[in-house]
């Protein structure tokens, strides 16, 4: 019993650097994106027949397949199968799967719980397009329906896949060396639709061959004049899907007929678009089922508003009549087609209202206008899918999914918007701190003061207080609501003035720009609240943005792309361009004193300049052995505060940190030893001053390295084929000026040094390396960084495989860790263990706790105002952020800290002193008048 | 009828009145009686308990003695300290902080006190040899101080070594910063 205790008391005292129970979903947020929804592939589908609520099911542009709840937004389930394409996803009716195509990926998913059912993949071919066989020879299928596969570059022709297993059932190739379009079906053909070019150029023809559904084989096969108007495919507007009259649409380049085909039939119908304006796209809308009526919507987009046309099929003349037109609204809008039995109803939304109108006349069934949002202000929707409910003649209730021009995919309950998902997120390739510029100025002020003789300073300082008085009346009528939110626990909403007054500097704003040309800025201190959001083509018209890369100055933000001639700048705090001359450099401030020395990367060598101009010749260039390949290099963060220039020992000896602001870590690969080698140099003069060679590595993974005041690590996958298994490696190591403690190495106690000076070539570190078996691949890592650099580091490591973050402490990995024996008393109070080969992630250690952190590409670090604390953002495919205190926070109140309790305590003991304060006076008075005895 | 009372008994007169005097009796008092002196006796005693006064000489060796005691007094307690140093080992808890500051206390009090210490036993005669004593005093307090440093410094908190003046030392400045292309 005692021995337990004890061994639980230990337990408490031993350090753990995990989350606390309480912190999580308050100190971190996470945004698990899909990327932005396409049209033709997102629906609302019960995830079985007898489910009573939908989801709502999308593929995406990057090719994230996913369910969300469109009650609040949760993400149900998502698969990401690496590959981005064009992905397809189809759900039959009544249907507990969902089967989606992405690249050469056919799979079935399990459609509540996104579990794989089956999947397949064609070989030398990518999934063209998809659909569900509903109905074969007219009788629906109740059992898992079959999979229509249309299959295209490289070898074309349609394939039936059962829904049970995924087997082919009959393939049916095309060696015509048509352009495969897209399969439908009616319930007894499918009708294979292809784009028969002429060899000579101009306009292609359609060719509709029809197949057996059971054999697969061709039953006829015709070709439709549309050389006129159809040159690529995208002219093509619609070829229905799995309708009972499946129609061909097409138009001309100047959207100024319709053309329209009943699938199956020769016949084509010709209508003339409006004249009022010119139109710039048009939509075909048409419902999904195969049993609801054969009417569809045409939606004009103009340059400033939209309209719509209903046509109806007339199945028994094979005909196609106008039924009626919707008016031509100002302002952007979108259609949404949804079915309830056989009856097909219209949705139109728009930013500021919802209609509803059935197919059959244009009566407006039900109308809603939209309570705007913040978050879609100045966004119009895109496109959109609708559920609507219809009671007699008029439409109850309704929801839409839209996604809207400014990436955000929100969902409009009636009037109400319920809630919006920031898509546009997604694909995030570059993010930074943004450096607000007020805090920067009351820095500038400081400086400012530091080289100011004593008495103009204080000057300055009163001065600086004075204005600051001009603040006062606000900040006191802030203070009870500040007091009662710090009881309370409450925070309130983030805005500028919220992060520029912020005393522990957890709100600070990320900027981050995505592959699509989006910048945002998100308050990593209240959950990743959009502050702002900016398209930043409306700034460099024309210019097609892929790459954006980003850099913070105080205030404002550059953005480099390939596409861009010039760079912009963006105002950190509000979104808006500024126009700067030249952008002051962060480094220029220290120049007085130190050479500059700039490097690149340039034909496979490393190079070292005199100064910034790039056409000066190399001072000095670094080569790696032949055979070898640099993948990369690693430099010390610019800002990398060093509390202590050395460790101190258990004995209290010091052994002295290497300290060169120059070192950059380079990593080269040779392929032919499957060599991984580390090379760490001196910037400053080019010079070698560490190297190590790893063997067996698989050289196609990536090698993550970070670099941290004395000590840099790096990860490395280990080659199956080598005689130890693959594995995954991570390797520390630690530079220090002398092996000996209490020695400062060659250069002595001289505060200045120079590694171009002779004198460098001695000053080379001593370098101490451990490695450490890892369970899983590291995608990449980083350091956490504090204001002071007193606290602890933790390594951050990105796990791809387990869509994860791990912060592992500095002491685990820590190269001193004494090897094949237990550390002595001296070693344990320096709080080194044993060295253990394998370092395994402890899960108190992972970050993301619950989340699932899919696709992160990068993680930034950066202080907060605690020098506890540090800010910790991963970007990717999802938004992640947090804050970890590696070495607890010892300088802010933790959260069990009861306040009121404090409080009545202050209050009791205050009540008590006025009680008791009569009492003991008197006793005094009496003390001094009584006469002793 | 009116008849005479008979007398009291003898015993109710006796009681009644009690012998006024010691009846002169040639019995001799018991042992342990001491019969309350009367006024000649008294003089008579305090003629007879009148001492010698001590000469200086002897006061002044009297009092040598006594200083000797008081100086080599703390020397007595050092092994008692000691060992009680010992016992509270060298990790910084309350008693062993109390401990080593009246270690400290102690020995700068008495030294501040010196003089004080030493008034009671000073004599035209001792003045002299009283600094011997003295030194000897604050050898022995010193002895205490050392045992009070030897702890401190066990403790780890004497900045002897090199790591104590570690936050003085600075980090080198570079004469060259190098940093990547993109970084400008």
């Amino acid at each position: 019993m005692r021995v337990n205790a004890a061994l639980a008391f230990a337990a408490c005292l031993a350090p753990i650097a995990a989350i606390f129970e309480d912190d999580a979903y308050h100190i971190d947020f996470h945004y698990a994106l899909l990327g932005y929804p396409k049209p033709e592939a997102t629906f609302f589908q019960k995830p079985y027949a007898a489910s009573k609520a939908s989801l709502l099911y999308t593929v995406s542009e990057n090719g994230t397949i996913g369910a969300i709840n469109p009650k609040d937004g949760a993400l149900v389930w998502r698969s990401d199968q690496g590959i981005s394409g064009n992905g397809h996803l189809r759900a039959g009716e009544d249907q507990d799967t969902v089967i989606s195509a992405v690249g050469n990926r056919i799979a079935a998913w399990s459609a509540s719980d996104g579990r794989i059912v089956w999947e397949t993949s064609i070989d030398g071919a990518i999934a063209e397009d998809l659909e569900i066989l509903e109905q074969e020879d007219g009788i629906s299928n109740n059992d898992a329906k079959d999979a229509i596969v249309l299959v295209a570059h490289g070898s074309s022709g349609v394939k039936r896949l059962d829904g049970k297993t995924g087997r082919v059932k009959w393939t049916f190739e095309d060696t015509s060396g048509d352009t495969p379009f897209q399969v439908s079906s009616s319930p007894t053909t499918i009708y294979y639709i292809a784009l028969h070019s002429p060899l000579l150029g101009g306009g292609s023809k359609i060719r509709v061959t029809s197949l057996s559904p059971i054999t697969g084989k061709k039953l006829d096969s015709y070709t439709l004049s549309s050389e006129g108007e159809v040159y690529t495919k995208e002219n093509i507007l619609f070829a229905g899907a799995n309708t009972a009259a499946p129609i061909l649409a097409w138009t001309d380049k100047a959207y100024k007929v319709l053309k329209v085909n009943i699938i199956g039939t020769k016949g084509v119908s010709s209508f003339n678009t409006p004249a009022s304006e010119s139109i710039e796209s048009i939509v075909l809308h048409a419902p999904r089922k195969v049993n609801s009526l054969p009417h569809f919507l045409a939606e004009y987009q103009t340059a400033t508003g939209h309209s719509a046309e209903v046509y109806h099929v007339d199945l028994k003349k094979n005909a196609i009549s106008q039924a009626y037109k919707l008016p031509l609204l100002q302002g952007k809008g979108t259609f949404a087609t949804s079915t309830t039995d056989a009856n097909v109803f219209f949705t139109r939304i728009t930013s500021d209202e919802v209609s509803v109108v059935a197919s059959v006349s244009d009566g407006v069934l039900g109308k809603w206008a939209v309570n705007g949002s913040p978050s879609l202000a100045g966004a119009y929707p895109v496109h959109g899918v609708a559920e609507v409910v219809v009671k007699g003649n008029s439409a109850s209730a309704i929801r839409s999914a839209a996604l809207f021009s400014n990436g955000q995919w929100a969902l409009i309950r009636n009037s109400e918007i319920a809630w919006n998902r920031p898509e546009f997120l997604s694909g995030t390739v570059s993010a930074v701190w943004a450096q607000l510029p007020e805090e920067e100025s009351l820095a500038q002020q400081l400086e400012e003061e530091h080289h100011q003789d004593v008495i103009s300073a204080y000057i300055h300082r009163v001065q600086r207080h004075l204005r600051d008085l001009e603040h006062f009346p606000a900040w006191l009528q802030n203070l009870p609501n500040r007091i009662l939110g710090s009881v309370t626990d409450q925070s309130g909403s983030s805005t500028i003035e919220e992060i520029q007054h912020d005393t522990f500097g957890f709100h600070k704003l990320v900027i981050s720009a995505t592959e699509r040309g989006r910048l945002s800025a998100l308050d990593v201190g209240s959950q990743g609240k959009i502050v702002w959001s900016i398209d930043l083509h409306q700034f460099a018209p024309g210019a097609v943005i892929t790459r954006p890369s980003l850099k913070a100055f105080r205030g404002f933000v550059e953005v480099k792309d390939p596409g861009l001639t010039s760079p912009l700048f963006i105002n950190s705090t509000t979104g808006s361009q500024v126009s700067l001359e030249h952008a002051h450099n962060q480094w220029l401030p220290n120049l007085d004193q130190e050479t500059l020395v700039t490097y690149k990367l340039s034909e496979g060598e490393l190079q070292g300049f005199l100064g910034t101009e790039s056409t000066a010749q190399a001072v000095w260039t670094f080569t790696p052995p032949p055979g070898e390949k640099i993948v990369r290099y690693t430099a010390r963060p610019a800002k990398d505060p060093v509390a202590s220039i050395g460790k101190v020992l258990g004995d209290r000896r010091v052994l002295y940190k290497y300290l060169n602001p120059n070192l950059v870590l380079v990593t080269a690969v040779a392929e032919a030893g499957r060599r991984a080698s580390v090379y760490l140099v001196d910037s400053a003069s080019g010079q070698l001053l560490h190297t190590a060679s790893h063997y067996g590595v698989d050289v196609s993974r990536s090698i993550p390295s970070t670099f941290s005041e004395n000590w840099f690590s790096y990860s490395l996958t280990l080659d199956s084929t080598s005689k130890a298994s693959r594995g995954y490696q991570l390797v520390v190591s630690e530079l220090f000026e002398s092996p000996l403690p209490d020695d400062r190495g060659p250069l002595g106690d001289s505060a200045n040094s120079s590694t171009v000076l002779p004198m460098g070539e001695a000053a080379k570190p001593h370098v101490i390396s451990q490695s450490f078996q890892i369970p899983e691949e590291i995608s990449h890592m980083t350091v956490t960084q504090t204001r002071q650099g007193i606290t602890s580091r933790e390594l951050i490591v990105t796990l791809p495989s387990s869509n994860s973050i791990v912060g592992i402490p500095r002491g685990v990995i820590d190269p001193r860790r004494p090897v094949g024996r237990d550390a002595t008393a001296q070693e344990q109070s320096e709080g080194l263990v044993k060295y253990a080969p394998m370092v395994l992630f402890d899960p108190k250690w992972h970050l993301n706790h619950k989340y699932e952190v899919a696709g992160i590409k990068d993680v930034i670090t950066s202080e907060s105002g605690l020098e506890s604390t540090s800010l910790v953002f991963a970007y990717g495919k999802d938004i992640f952020g947090t804050r970890v205190a590696p070495s607890f926070t010892f300088d802010v109140l933790g959260k069990g800290f009861n306040k009121v309790q404090m409080l009545l305590t202050v209050a009791a003991l205050f009540v008590g002193v006025l009680f008791v304060a009569p009492l003991v006076r008197r006793k005094q008075i009496n003390s001094l008048w009584t006469v002793p005895q | 009828m009116s008849a005479q009372p008979p007398p009291p008994p003898q015993w109710v007169v006796d009681l009644n009145t009690p012998p006024t005097t010691k009846p002169k009796t040639n019995v001799a008092d018991p042992p342990g009686y001491t019969a309350s002196l009367t006024r000649r006796d008294r003089a008579a005693a305090s003629k007879q308990s009148v001492r010698k006064q001590p000469t200086p000489d002897e006061m002044d060796t009297l009092k040598m003695k006594k200083a000797w005691e008081v100086a080599i007094a703390p020397a007595k307690q050092l092994p008692m300290n000691a060992i009680g140093m010992y016992m509270t080992g060298n990790t910084l808890q309350i008693f062993s902080i109390f401990m080593v500051f009246t270690l400290f206390k102690t020995p700068l009090i008495a030294a501040l006190n010196l003089q004080k210490t030493f008034a009671p036993f000073e004599t035209p005669g001792t003045s002299g040899r009283l600094i011997m004593v003295k030194i000897v005093y604050l050898l022995t307090n010193a002895l205490m101080l050392g045992l009070g440093i030897w702890k401190v410094n066990a403790m780890g908190l004497l900045p002897t070594t090199r790591s104590d003046w570690l936050a003085w030392e600075a980090e080198r400045t570079w004469s060259e910063r190098a940093v990547p292309r993109e970084w400008l």
